[in-house]
Protein backbone atom coordinates (compact mmCIF):
# COMPACT_ATOMS: atom_id res chain seq x y z
CA UNK A 1 0.00 0.00 0.00
CA UNK A 2 3.12 2.23 0.74
CA UNK A 3 4.08 1.48 -2.82
CA UNK A 4 0.74 2.71 -4.00
CA UNK A 5 0.95 5.89 -2.15
CA UNK A 6 4.59 7.05 -3.26
CA UNK A 7 3.36 5.92 -6.70
CA UNK A 8 0.52 8.40 -6.20
CA UNK A 9 2.65 10.98 -5.34
CA UNK A 10 5.14 10.67 -7.87
CA UNK A 11 7.87 13.41 -9.23
CA UNK A 12 6.70 13.71 -12.79
CA UNK A 13 10.19 13.36 -13.89
CA UNK A 14 10.13 10.32 -13.75
CA UNK A 15 7.45 9.84 -16.54
CA UNK A 16 9.00 12.47 -18.21
CA UNK A 17 12.46 10.31 -18.24
CA UNK A 18 10.13 7.10 -18.87
CA UNK A 19 8.41 8.81 -21.84
CA UNK A 20 12.38 9.06 -23.00
CA UNK A 21 13.23 5.65 -22.87
CA UNK A 22 9.47 4.37 -24.22
CA UNK A 23 10.46 6.72 -27.29
CA UNK A 24 14.06 6.16 -27.79
CA UNK A 25 14.29 2.66 -27.60
CA UNK A 26 11.97 1.77 -30.53
CA UNK A 27 13.70 3.96 -32.59
CA UNK A 28 17.18 2.34 -31.80
CA UNK A 29 15.54 -1.08 -31.96
CA UNK A 30 12.60 -1.29 -34.48
CA UNK A 31 9.91 -3.47 -33.43
CA UNK A 32 8.59 -3.99 -36.99
CA UNK A 33 4.73 -3.97 -35.24
CA UNK A 34 2.55 -4.41 -38.03
CA UNK A 35 0.76 -1.36 -39.16
CA UNK A 36 -3.21 -1.83 -40.46
CA UNK A 37 -3.99 0.45 -42.98
CA UNK A 38 -7.33 2.05 -42.00
CA UNK A 39 -10.44 3.99 -43.78
CA UNK A 40 -9.19 7.83 -43.39
CA UNK A 41 -5.87 7.00 -44.91
CA UNK A 42 -7.63 4.61 -47.84
CA UNK A 43 -9.99 7.28 -48.23
CA UNK A 44 -7.12 10.10 -48.34
CA UNK A 45 -4.98 7.67 -51.03
CA UNK A 46 -8.39 7.39 -53.30
CA UNK A 47 -9.29 10.76 -53.73
CA UNK A 48 -5.66 11.71 -54.49
CA UNK A 49 -5.48 8.76 -56.91
CA UNK A 50 -8.69 9.71 -58.64
CA UNK A 51 -8.36 13.21 -58.89
CA UNK A 52 -9.40 13.96 -62.98
CA UNK A 53 -5.97 14.41 -65.51
CA UNK A 54 -5.00 18.26 -66.11
CA UNK A 55 -6.81 19.51 -62.77
CA UNK A 56 -5.05 22.33 -60.56
CA UNK A 57 -4.95 21.81 -57.01
CA UNK A 58 -4.07 24.05 -54.27
CA UNK A 59 -1.38 22.30 -51.38
CA UNK A 60 -1.06 24.36 -48.29
CA UNK A 61 1.50 23.26 -45.97
CA UNK A 62 -0.68 25.26 -43.07
CA UNK A 63 1.99 24.96 -40.35
CA UNK A 64 5.37 26.31 -39.16
CA UNK A 65 8.21 24.39 -37.96
CA UNK A 66 6.69 23.10 -34.53
CA UNK A 67 3.92 20.98 -36.28
CA UNK A 68 6.57 19.35 -38.85
CA UNK A 69 7.40 16.35 -35.93
CA UNK A 70 3.67 15.08 -37.36
CA UNK A 71 2.96 16.31 -40.19
CA UNK A 72 5.75 16.60 -42.55
CA UNK A 73 6.14 12.81 -43.28
CA UNK A 74 2.26 13.62 -44.66
CA UNK A 75 3.46 16.38 -46.57
CA UNK A 76 5.52 14.75 -48.04
CA UNK A 77 4.00 11.62 -49.44
CA UNK A 78 1.55 13.47 -50.64
CA UNK A 79 3.57 15.77 -52.79
CA UNK A 80 5.12 12.66 -53.88
CA UNK A 81 2.01 11.35 -54.50
CA UNK A 82 1.00 14.52 -56.48
CA UNK A 83 3.76 14.69 -58.50
CA UNK A 84 3.53 10.86 -59.98
CA UNK A 85 0.00 11.60 -61.11
CA UNK A 86 -0.65 14.62 -64.00
CA UNK A 87 -2.37 16.75 -61.83
CA UNK A 88 -1.03 20.67 -61.89
CA UNK A 89 -0.21 22.11 -58.27
CA UNK A 90 0.23 25.47 -57.08
CA UNK A 91 1.74 25.62 -53.31
CA UNK A 92 0.56 28.42 -51.42
CA UNK A 93 0.13 29.22 -47.62
CA UNK A 94 -1.37 31.75 -45.04
CA UNK A 95 0.86 30.39 -41.83
CA UNK A 96 4.41 32.73 -41.85
CA UNK A 97 6.48 29.30 -41.67
CA UNK A 98 4.54 27.76 -44.14
CA UNK A 99 6.93 28.56 -47.33
CA UNK A 100 9.80 27.57 -45.17
CA UNK A 101 8.28 24.07 -44.43
CA UNK A 102 8.12 23.45 -48.26
CA UNK A 103 11.52 25.21 -48.70
CA UNK A 104 12.32 22.08 -46.29
CA UNK A 105 10.51 19.95 -48.60
CA UNK A 106 12.02 20.35 -51.66
CA UNK A 107 15.40 19.56 -50.27
CA UNK A 108 14.48 16.17 -49.97
CA UNK A 109 12.06 15.85 -52.83
CA UNK A 110 12.90 16.86 -56.35
CA UNK A 111 9.73 17.40 -58.51
CA UNK A 112 12.26 17.15 -61.29
CA UNK A 113 12.57 13.20 -60.72
CA UNK A 114 8.88 13.14 -61.77
CA UNK A 115 9.07 15.30 -64.67
CA UNK A 116 7.33 17.93 -63.44
CA UNK A 117 8.56 21.21 -64.39
CA UNK A 118 8.35 24.99 -62.25
CA UNK A 119 5.86 27.10 -63.76
CA UNK A 120 4.37 24.78 -65.77
CA UNK A 121 3.19 21.89 -63.65
CA UNK A 122 3.40 23.57 -60.07
CA UNK A 123 4.31 26.71 -58.47
CA UNK A 124 5.44 27.93 -54.94
CA UNK A 125 3.64 31.41 -54.47
CA UNK A 126 4.77 31.12 -50.80
CA UNK A 127 3.16 32.83 -47.66
CA UNK A 128 0.40 35.44 -47.76
CA UNK A 129 0.23 37.73 -44.95
CA UNK A 130 -3.44 38.40 -43.48
CA UNK A 131 -5.27 34.96 -42.15
CA UNK A 132 -8.93 34.62 -43.42
CA UNK A 133 -9.11 38.08 -45.05
CA UNK A 134 -6.20 36.90 -47.26
CA UNK A 135 -7.74 33.54 -48.35
CA UNK A 136 -11.02 35.48 -49.26
CA UNK A 137 -9.13 37.93 -51.20
CA UNK A 138 -7.18 34.64 -52.83
CA UNK A 139 -10.18 33.60 -53.74
CA UNK A 140 -11.53 36.59 -55.38
CA UNK A 141 -8.55 37.00 -57.44
CA UNK A 142 -5.30 34.73 -57.22
CA UNK A 143 -2.73 36.46 -59.63
CA UNK A 144 -3.88 40.05 -57.73
CA UNK A 145 -3.14 38.69 -54.88
CA UNK A 146 0.12 37.32 -55.35
CA UNK A 147 1.94 39.04 -57.88
CA UNK A 148 5.05 37.34 -57.94
CA UNK A 149 6.11 33.48 -57.08
CA UNK A 150 7.88 32.91 -53.93
CA UNK A 151 10.95 30.80 -55.73
CA UNK A 152 11.53 33.15 -58.37
CA UNK A 153 10.22 36.48 -57.49
CA UNK A 154 8.93 36.62 -60.87
CA UNK A 155 5.27 37.65 -61.80
CA UNK A 156 2.85 35.45 -61.35
CA UNK A 157 1.24 35.73 -64.74
CA UNK A 158 4.36 34.85 -66.77
CA UNK A 159 4.06 31.72 -65.78
CA UNK A 160 1.83 29.12 -67.45
CA UNK A 161 0.44 27.61 -65.01
CA UNK A 162 -1.09 30.22 -64.31
CA UNK A 163 -2.77 30.83 -67.89
CA UNK A 164 -6.07 30.19 -66.80
CA UNK A 165 -5.98 30.76 -62.95
CA UNK A 166 -8.08 33.66 -61.95
CA UNK A 167 -10.45 32.85 -59.14
CA UNK A 168 -11.62 30.04 -57.14
CA UNK A 169 -13.75 28.32 -59.66
CA UNK A 170 -10.84 27.52 -61.70
CA UNK A 171 -9.51 25.47 -59.00
CA UNK A 172 -10.28 21.77 -58.61
CA UNK A 173 -9.13 20.85 -55.18
CA UNK A 174 -8.02 22.31 -51.62
CA UNK A 175 -4.97 19.88 -49.75
CA UNK A 176 -4.62 21.86 -46.53
CA UNK A 177 -2.23 20.32 -43.93
CA UNK A 178 -2.52 21.96 -41.04
CA UNK A 179 -2.01 22.46 -36.80
CA UNK A 180 -4.66 25.23 -36.40
CA UNK A 181 -6.11 28.57 -37.31
CA UNK A 182 -5.78 29.73 -40.52
CA UNK A 183 -7.12 26.03 -41.49
CA UNK A 184 -10.18 24.16 -42.57
CA UNK A 185 -12.89 26.49 -40.94
CA UNK A 186 -11.29 29.37 -42.80
CA UNK A 187 -10.99 27.42 -45.92
CA UNK A 188 -14.63 26.60 -45.64
CA UNK A 189 -15.93 30.06 -44.80
CA UNK A 190 -14.03 31.07 -47.68
CA UNK A 191 -13.47 28.68 -50.26
CA UNK A 192 -15.63 25.48 -49.95
CA UNK A 193 -18.98 27.71 -49.27
CA UNK A 194 -19.36 30.52 -51.43
CA UNK A 195 -17.37 28.86 -54.36
CA UNK A 196 -18.10 24.87 -53.85
CA UNK A 197 -14.25 23.79 -54.01
CA UNK A 198 -13.78 20.86 -52.60
CA UNK A 199 -10.79 20.30 -49.93
CA UNK A 200 -9.09 17.65 -48.19
CA UNK A 201 -7.69 17.96 -44.45
CA UNK A 202 -4.32 16.53 -43.13
CA UNK A 203 -4.02 17.34 -39.46
CA UNK A 204 -2.36 17.03 -36.09
CA UNK A 205 -4.78 14.05 -33.63
CA UNK A 206 -5.51 17.37 -31.02
CA UNK A 207 -7.63 18.47 -33.78
CA UNK A 208 -9.68 15.56 -35.04
CA UNK A 209 -12.49 15.65 -32.54
CA UNK A 210 -12.92 19.12 -34.27
CA UNK A 211 -13.03 18.30 -37.83
CA UNK A 212 -15.39 15.29 -37.51
CA UNK A 213 -18.88 17.39 -38.00
CA UNK A 214 -17.78 18.70 -41.25
CA UNK A 215 -16.61 14.75 -42.57
CA UNK A 216 -20.05 13.72 -41.38
CA UNK A 217 -21.40 16.53 -43.00
CA UNK A 218 -19.33 16.40 -46.01
CA UNK A 219 -18.03 19.41 -46.38
CA UNK A 220 -14.64 18.49 -46.04
CA UNK A 221 -14.00 15.24 -48.85
CA UNK A 222 -11.11 13.16 -46.76
CA UNK A 223 -8.96 13.52 -43.97
CA UNK A 224 -5.58 12.01 -43.13
CA UNK A 225 -5.68 12.55 -39.13
CA UNK A 226 -1.39 12.34 -36.97
CA UNK A 227 1.40 10.30 -37.40
CA UNK A 228 -0.01 6.52 -37.83
CA UNK A 229 -2.47 8.06 -40.71
CA UNK A 230 0.69 9.56 -42.74
CA UNK A 231 2.13 5.82 -42.08
CA UNK A 232 -0.38 4.16 -42.93
CA UNK A 233 -0.18 6.54 -46.26
CA UNK A 234 3.40 6.13 -46.83
CA UNK A 235 2.97 2.54 -47.11
CA UNK A 236 0.26 2.97 -49.93
CA UNK A 237 2.20 4.98 -52.38
CA UNK A 238 5.36 2.56 -51.17
CA UNK A 239 7.45 4.95 -50.21
CA UNK A 240 8.17 4.39 -46.89
CA UNK A 241 9.51 7.36 -44.43
CA UNK A 242 9.66 9.08 -40.96
CA UNK A 243 6.03 8.06 -40.08
CA UNK A 244 6.24 4.75 -40.70
CA UNK A 245 9.91 4.37 -38.83
CA UNK A 246 8.09 5.99 -36.05
CA UNK A 247 4.88 3.93 -35.55
CA UNK A 248 6.84 1.58 -33.06
CA UNK A 249 7.51 4.30 -31.03
CA UNK A 250 4.21 5.72 -31.28
CA UNK A 251 2.60 2.12 -29.87
CA UNK A 252 5.44 2.23 -27.00
CA UNK A 253 4.41 5.43 -25.76
CA UNK A 254 0.78 5.35 -26.00
CA UNK A 255 1.65 1.82 -23.99
CA UNK A 256 3.45 3.73 -21.61
CA UNK A 257 0.55 5.90 -20.94
CA UNK A 258 -2.15 3.21 -21.03
CA UNK A 259 -0.07 1.65 -18.58
CA UNK A 260 0.78 4.84 -16.33
CA UNK A 261 -3.32 5.69 -16.35
CA UNK A 262 -4.17 1.62 -15.13
CA UNK A 263 -1.47 2.34 -12.19
CA UNK A 264 -2.85 5.43 -11.24
CA UNK A 265 -6.64 4.25 -11.39
CA UNK A 266 -5.26 1.23 -9.01
CA UNK A 267 -2.97 3.57 -6.49
CA UNK A 268 -5.95 6.12 -6.42
CA UNK A 269 -9.05 3.32 -5.55
CA UNK A 270 -6.57 1.48 -3.27
CA UNK A 271 -5.72 4.72 -1.36
CA UNK A 272 -9.31 5.62 -1.29
CA UNK A 273 -10.32 2.40 0.66
CA UNK A 274 -7.58 2.09 2.72
CA UNK A 275 -8.24 5.55 4.37
CA UNK A 276 -12.06 4.12 4.44
CA UNK A 277 -13.11 6.01 1.03
CA UNK A 278 -13.12 8.75 2.71
CA UNK A 279 -10.59 10.66 0.28
CA UNK B 1 31.73 22.86 -42.21
CA UNK B 2 28.81 25.03 -42.04
CA UNK B 3 26.16 22.01 -42.09
CA UNK B 4 27.94 20.90 -38.89
CA UNK B 5 27.66 24.30 -37.10
CA UNK B 6 24.10 24.24 -37.91
CA UNK B 7 23.48 20.50 -37.22
CA UNK B 8 25.00 21.51 -33.71
CA UNK B 9 23.12 24.51 -33.30
CA UNK B 10 19.97 22.83 -33.97
CA UNK B 11 20.56 19.95 -31.18
CA UNK B 12 21.33 21.94 -28.80
CA UNK B 13 18.26 24.37 -29.00
CA UNK B 14 16.17 21.22 -29.37
CA UNK B 15 17.87 19.85 -25.89
CA UNK B 16 17.84 23.03 -24.04
CA UNK B 17 14.52 23.24 -24.48
CA UNK B 18 13.65 19.90 -23.19
CA UNK B 19 16.11 21.04 -20.53
CA UNK B 20 12.07 22.37 -18.62
CA UNK B 21 11.25 19.07 -18.22
CA UNK B 22 14.23 18.70 -15.32
CA UNK B 23 13.19 22.05 -14.01
CA UNK B 24 13.46 25.85 -15.45
CA UNK B 25 16.98 26.45 -16.53
CA UNK B 26 19.03 28.80 -18.09
CA UNK B 27 19.08 27.02 -21.21
CA UNK B 28 15.67 26.95 -21.27
CA UNK B 29 15.66 30.76 -21.10
CA UNK B 30 18.11 31.09 -23.94
CA UNK B 31 16.08 28.63 -26.29
CA UNK B 32 12.94 29.96 -25.58
CA UNK B 33 13.91 33.71 -26.21
CA UNK B 34 16.06 32.64 -29.04
CA UNK B 35 13.06 30.83 -30.67
CA UNK B 36 10.82 33.61 -30.12
CA UNK B 37 13.36 36.49 -31.55
CA UNK B 38 13.87 34.10 -34.78
CA UNK B 39 10.15 33.29 -35.82
CA UNK B 40 9.35 36.87 -35.04
CA UNK B 41 11.77 38.17 -37.21
CA UNK B 42 11.56 35.35 -40.03
CA UNK B 43 7.78 36.80 -39.89
CA UNK B 44 8.67 40.30 -40.36
CA UNK B 45 11.04 39.52 -43.23
CA UNK B 46 8.59 37.77 -44.98
CA UNK B 47 5.97 40.11 -44.34
CA UNK B 48 8.13 42.69 -45.66
CA UNK B 49 9.10 40.36 -48.68
CA UNK B 50 4.96 40.54 -49.68
CA UNK B 51 4.85 43.85 -49.57
CA UNK B 52 7.75 44.62 -51.84
CA UNK B 53 6.62 42.05 -54.05
CA UNK B 54 3.20 43.59 -54.41
CA UNK B 55 4.86 46.99 -54.86
CA UNK B 56 7.28 46.05 -57.52
CA UNK B 57 5.11 43.74 -59.59
CA UNK B 58 1.44 43.86 -58.16
CA UNK B 59 0.83 47.22 -58.87
CA UNK B 60 0.39 48.82 -55.40
CA UNK B 61 2.60 51.54 -57.26
CA UNK B 62 0.63 52.25 -59.65
CA UNK B 63 -0.50 56.02 -59.37
CA UNK B 64 -4.49 56.36 -58.68
CA UNK B 65 -6.64 54.07 -56.42
CA UNK B 66 -3.48 50.97 -56.03
CA UNK B 67 -0.80 53.53 -54.36
CA UNK B 68 -3.91 55.81 -52.23
CA UNK B 69 -5.00 52.54 -50.81
CA UNK B 70 -1.27 51.25 -49.89
CA UNK B 71 -0.86 54.66 -48.52
CA UNK B 72 -3.86 54.45 -46.13
CA UNK B 73 -2.68 51.01 -45.27
CA UNK B 74 0.55 51.80 -44.39
CA UNK B 75 -0.95 54.64 -42.36
CA UNK B 76 -2.89 52.45 -40.32
CA UNK B 77 0.46 50.64 -40.13
CA UNK B 78 2.09 52.99 -38.34
CA UNK B 79 -1.34 53.55 -35.94
CA UNK B 80 -0.88 50.23 -34.45
CA UNK B 81 2.15 51.44 -33.00
CA UNK B 82 0.77 54.28 -30.92
CA UNK B 83 -0.25 51.76 -28.60
CA UNK B 84 3.26 52.39 -26.77
CA UNK B 85 2.66 56.31 -26.16
CA UNK B 86 0.08 56.69 -23.53
CA UNK B 87 -0.70 59.84 -24.67
CA UNK B 88 -2.10 58.93 -28.28
CA UNK B 89 -3.31 55.61 -27.51
CA UNK B 90 -6.68 56.29 -29.02
CA UNK B 91 -4.84 56.42 -32.21
CA UNK B 92 -4.36 52.83 -31.85
CA UNK B 93 -7.89 51.70 -31.60
CA UNK B 94 -8.71 52.78 -35.16
CA UNK B 95 -6.28 49.80 -37.14
CA UNK B 96 -7.76 48.03 -34.51
CA UNK B 97 -11.39 48.29 -35.25
CA UNK B 98 -10.71 47.77 -39.25
CA UNK B 99 -8.75 44.92 -38.52
CA UNK B 100 -11.54 43.53 -35.65
CA UNK B 101 -14.50 44.45 -37.97
CA UNK B 102 -13.21 43.31 -41.34
CA UNK B 103 -12.46 39.69 -39.85
CA UNK B 104 -15.43 39.31 -38.69
CA UNK B 105 -17.60 40.77 -41.18
CA UNK B 106 -15.87 38.12 -43.13
CA UNK B 107 -16.06 35.14 -41.04
CA UNK B 108 -20.01 36.10 -40.23
CA UNK B 109 -20.68 36.42 -44.40
CA UNK B 110 -20.25 32.37 -44.10
CA UNK B 111 -20.76 31.14 -40.81
CA UNK B 112 -24.37 30.97 -40.95
CA UNK B 113 -24.22 28.37 -43.55
CA UNK B 114 -20.93 26.73 -43.11
CA UNK B 115 -21.08 26.14 -39.20
CA UNK B 116 -24.55 26.30 -38.64
CA UNK B 117 -27.11 25.20 -41.72
CA UNK B 118 -25.11 23.01 -43.27
CA UNK B 119 -24.75 20.86 -39.65
CA UNK B 120 -28.38 21.46 -39.78
CA UNK B 121 -28.66 19.35 -42.72
CA UNK B 122 -26.18 16.86 -42.11
CA UNK B 123 -28.13 15.63 -38.91
CA UNK B 124 -31.23 15.97 -40.82
CA UNK B 125 -30.04 13.93 -43.49
CA UNK B 126 -28.59 11.02 -40.96
CA UNK B 127 -29.01 7.51 -42.72
CA UNK B 128 -30.17 5.71 -39.44
CA UNK B 129 -30.29 2.60 -42.06
CA UNK B 130 -27.34 1.43 -44.14
CA UNK B 131 -27.74 -2.27 -44.82
CA UNK B 132 -23.98 -2.54 -46.32
CA UNK B 133 -22.19 -1.21 -43.48
CA UNK B 134 -23.65 -1.95 -40.15
CA UNK B 135 -21.18 -0.23 -38.06
CA UNK B 136 -22.53 2.90 -39.91
CA UNK B 137 -25.75 2.27 -38.99
CA UNK B 138 -24.74 1.97 -35.66
CA UNK B 139 -22.94 5.23 -35.99
CA UNK B 140 -25.82 7.14 -37.27
CA UNK B 141 -28.11 6.04 -34.95
CA UNK B 142 -25.83 7.15 -31.99
CA UNK B 143 -25.67 10.46 -33.54
CA UNK B 144 -29.30 11.06 -34.52
CA UNK B 145 -29.34 10.27 -30.02
CA UNK B 146 -26.53 12.00 -29.14
CA UNK B 147 -26.44 15.43 -30.38
CA UNK B 148 -29.96 16.98 -29.54
CA UNK B 149 -29.57 15.27 -26.06
CA UNK B 150 -25.85 17.84 -25.90
CA UNK B 151 -28.43 20.64 -27.31
CA UNK B 152 -30.81 19.94 -24.81
CA UNK B 153 -28.43 19.60 -21.89
CA UNK B 154 -27.22 23.42 -22.80
CA UNK B 155 -30.66 24.00 -22.76
CA UNK B 156 -30.90 26.20 -19.57
CA UNK B 157 -34.60 27.58 -19.02
CA UNK B 158 -37.27 25.91 -17.57
CA UNK B 159 -36.32 24.68 -14.56
CA UNK B 160 -39.06 22.38 -13.99
CA UNK B 161 -38.96 20.53 -16.98
CA UNK B 162 -35.06 20.38 -16.41
CA UNK B 163 -36.75 18.22 -12.95
CA UNK B 164 -38.94 15.53 -14.96
CA UNK B 165 -37.58 12.06 -15.36
CA UNK B 166 -37.01 12.05 -19.13
CA UNK B 167 -35.12 14.91 -19.31
CA UNK B 168 -33.03 13.39 -16.72
CA UNK B 169 -32.66 10.64 -19.14
CA UNK B 170 -31.09 13.41 -21.84
CA UNK B 171 -29.08 14.56 -19.34
CA UNK B 172 -27.58 11.30 -18.12
CA UNK B 173 -26.87 10.45 -22.53
CA UNK B 174 -25.43 13.90 -22.79
CA UNK B 175 -23.18 13.70 -19.89
CA UNK B 176 -22.11 10.16 -21.56
CA UNK B 177 -21.86 11.79 -24.98
CA UNK B 178 -19.52 14.61 -23.80
CA UNK B 179 -17.56 12.40 -21.69
CA UNK B 180 -16.62 9.95 -24.60
CA UNK B 181 -15.65 13.61 -26.86
CA UNK B 182 -13.40 14.48 -23.97
CA UNK B 183 -11.80 11.10 -23.74
CA UNK B 184 -11.27 11.25 -27.41
CA UNK B 185 -9.71 14.86 -27.31
CA UNK B 186 -7.51 13.49 -24.74
CA UNK B 187 -6.39 10.39 -26.85
CA UNK B 188 -5.61 12.74 -29.65
CA UNK B 189 -3.76 14.46 -27.71
CA UNK B 190 -1.71 12.52 -26.50
CA UNK B 191 -0.95 11.19 -29.74
CA UNK B 192 -0.05 14.50 -31.08
CA UNK B 193 2.44 15.21 -28.50
CA UNK B 194 4.35 12.43 -28.35
CA UNK B 195 4.17 12.68 -32.29
CA UNK B 196 6.23 15.60 -31.82
CA UNK B 197 8.57 14.32 -29.10
CA UNK B 198 9.03 11.37 -31.51
CA UNK B 199 9.81 13.90 -34.87
CA UNK B 200 12.91 15.49 -32.47
CA UNK B 201 13.93 11.86 -31.24
CA UNK B 202 13.78 11.13 -34.86
CA UNK B 203 15.96 14.20 -35.64
CA UNK B 204 18.46 13.64 -32.62
CA UNK B 205 19.34 9.86 -33.27
CA UNK B 206 20.07 11.37 -36.68
CA UNK B 207 17.30 8.72 -38.54
CA UNK B 208 17.21 9.28 -42.46
CA UNK B 209 16.63 11.67 -43.79
CA UNK B 210 18.19 13.66 -40.57
CA UNK B 211 21.77 14.02 -41.19
CA UNK B 212 23.66 10.92 -39.13
CA UNK B 213 25.98 13.45 -37.36
CA UNK B 214 23.19 14.28 -35.46
CA UNK B 215 23.50 10.95 -32.62
CA UNK B 216 27.15 12.51 -31.85
CA UNK B 217 26.13 16.03 -31.59
CA UNK B 218 23.13 14.63 -29.16
CA UNK B 219 25.21 12.79 -26.87
CA UNK B 220 27.91 15.09 -26.81
CA UNK B 221 25.14 18.04 -25.53
CA UNK B 222 22.70 15.66 -23.94
CA UNK B 223 25.76 14.88 -21.11
CA UNK B 224 27.05 18.66 -21.29
CA UNK B 225 23.24 20.14 -20.50
CA UNK B 226 22.75 17.40 -17.87
CA UNK B 227 25.61 17.42 -16.40
CA UNK B 228 25.82 21.50 -16.03
CA UNK B 229 22.23 21.42 -14.64
CA UNK B 230 22.97 18.49 -12.14
CA UNK B 231 26.76 20.43 -11.04
CA UNK B 232 24.57 23.50 -10.44
CA UNK B 233 22.30 21.88 -8.12
CA UNK B 234 24.87 20.14 -5.86
CA UNK B 235 27.16 22.90 -5.88
CA UNK B 236 25.45 26.40 -6.57
CA UNK B 237 21.75 26.38 -5.58
CA UNK B 238 22.35 25.15 -2.16
CA UNK B 239 24.57 28.57 -1.19
CA UNK B 240 22.42 30.82 -3.32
Amino acid sequence: MAFLEKFMDMDRRWVYLLSWIFVLAPLLYPLGLPIPINQESIGWYNYIENIPAGSTVIFAPMYGTSGIPELFPMTVATMRHLWSRPIKVIVVTFWTEGALVFNILLGQVDPTSYGKVYGTDWIHLGYIPGSETAMASFARDITGTVSADFLRGQPTTSYPIMANIRTAPDIDLIISIETGTPGYTEWLRQWQAPYAVPMIVGLIGVSVPGIAPYIQSGQVSAYLPGLTSSAEYENLIHRPGLAVAGVDAVSMSHLMVVILVVLGNIAYFASRSSKGGKK
Amino acid sequence: MVDLLAIWTAVFFTLAIYSILYRDTAWYRIAESVYLGVAVGYGVSVDLLYVRNQWTTGGWSTPGVMLAGFAIAVIMGILWYFRFIKQYFYLYRWPLSIIVGTGIGLALRAVIFVQFRDMIVAQVRLNLWVPTNMLTTFNNILLFIMVPCVLLYFWFTGAKIRETAPMKVVDKIARYTMMAGFGSAFGYTILTRFSMFIGRAQFLLGITPNPPENRTAFIVLALLILGSMIVYDLFFKKKS
